[in-house]
């Protein structure tokens, strides 16, 4: 069975239900996307999205306007990339043209509840690590 | 030009304009087509496919018939060596001579056909399962962009006065925030343990009579005793503040206490 952004949000609303520290949003729009804030890692804003059987599990790791050291950003996530296991850095675009390094995790809509919880777990926990690495290349 | 290509190509082509946004539309552009130039070659390559076969089918079944037409050709022959006639044995050996050539050419040219088949089965299947990463590769442009769609609501949510930055950096910033926070308040706390647990010092003091309040009946008795020695050096101090050999001002003894209220 496969899992649709509403049922992505039911299931995670319910999961976290009993929980202050985590807040489950609908992002609605053209398309709709899932926000879960994270209290635990200083109120992380992770997405999720589905298009087809694909899942993004996204976080904005900065904005591009903050790094002060563009090059050696890069090169540092290059040579991350391959030995982070769990999540990938990228540059991406937003609707309004701003520019955005992000972390993000991919997932199969065949995958239950929890492997999607998972990884927005894993992406937060990763990400925080990741923001405390790079700090140097940031304003 | 290979879809990387095409897209690496559409980056440099755009990376200096101001609308980066186009990028994703005309990622999308280029995978749509490349999907269905795939598809309409595998549409092709199964029409092929299908045609050869279908020769293969009918080559097999000519072959069939070639044979039995052949072991038909031998029993005339053994019958007919059999009976000591040579000449109709030649005669019939020399019907079967070119079906035998035939055949051998018929046989080979099946091989071939077999081997096209094969290469054109792989190809199908293989265009298949890039078909099926091509459609992936489409999901994924599409949920990044639902992503940044979500991420640029939330973001001009938060660009009012109350903005919150929402990124990582930003929740680092928060999360010290938050330890310090938390740092300051264990500290405080401890301090205002010390201060509620510094009875021993306190005892000292009122036992010394130099603590205001100090209202134990050796400390009044002291007072007494020794009138000259004290009310000139109260005077001039705060409460709570204890004048020491030194000459250093113990404040803290006191003051944590009052932050507090």
């Amino acid at each position: 069975m496969s899992l649709s952004i509403h049922d992505i949000h039911a299931q995670l609303t319910q999961r976290y239900a009993d929980d202050d520290g985590v807040r489950v949003e609908l992002i609605e729009g053209l398309t709709p996307a899932v926000m879960v804030e994270l209290e635990e890692y200083g109120d992380l804003d992770i997405i999720v999205a589905s298009s087809g059987e694909q899942i993004v599990v996204s976080t904005i790791l900065v904005p591009a306007s903050q790094v002060k050291d563009v090059a050696g950003l890069n090169a540092a996530c290059m040579r991350l990339n391959p030995i982070n296991p769990l999540s990938n850095l990228g540059i991406t675009t937003d609707a309004d043209g701003v520019e955005n390094y992000v972390v993000f995790g991919e997932l199969s809509t065949r995958s239950g509840i929890d492997a999607i919880d998972e990884e927005i777990q894993a992406l937060a926990a990763n990400t925080i690590d990741a923001v405390e690495a790079l700090r140097p290349y940031f304003d | 030009m290979s879809i990387f290509g095409k897209l690496v190509t559409l980056f440099r082509g755009t990376a200096h304009e101001a609308g980066e946004k186009i990028v994703d539309a005309k990622a999308l552009t280029i995978l749509d087509q490349e999907i269905r130039d795939a598809a309409t070659q595998l549409d092709r390559s199964k029409v092929d496919l299908a045609r050869l076969m279908g020769q293969s089918k009918l080559s097999e079944n000519e072959i069939g018939a070639r044979d039995r037409k052949i072991a038909e050709y031998s029993r005339y022959i053994e019958g007919a060596l059999a009976k000591g006639d040579e000449a109709l044995a030649l005669q019939v050996a020399e019907k079967m001579a070119p079906l035998e050539t035939e055949q051998n050419a018929a046989r080979e040219s099946k091989g071939h056909l077999d081997q096209s088949i094969a290469t054109l089965r792989a190809t199908v299947s293989k265009t298949e399962s890039r078909l099926k990463q091509m459609r992936a590769q489409v999901d994924q442009v599409k949920a990044t962009d639902t992503v940044q769609r979500a991420q640029a609501a939330i973001a001009a949510r938060h660009s009012g006065t109350n903005s919150k930055m929402s990124s990582a950096l930003g929740s680092l910033e928060r999360i010290k925030a938050r330890q310090a926070q938390q740092g300051a308040q264990m500290l405080a706390a401890e301090e205002l343990e010390t201060d509620a647990g510094d009875g021993d010092l306190n005892r000292k003091l009122a036992a010394a009579g130099l603590l205001e309040d100090s209202s134990s009946a050796a400390a009044v008795l002291a007072r007494f005793k020794q009138p000259r020695q004290l009310p000139q050096q109260s005077a001039g101090l705060l409460p709570g503040t204890v004048p020491v050999a030194d000459g250093d001002v113990l404040v803290g003894v006191i003051t944590p206490r009052d932050s507090h209220n």
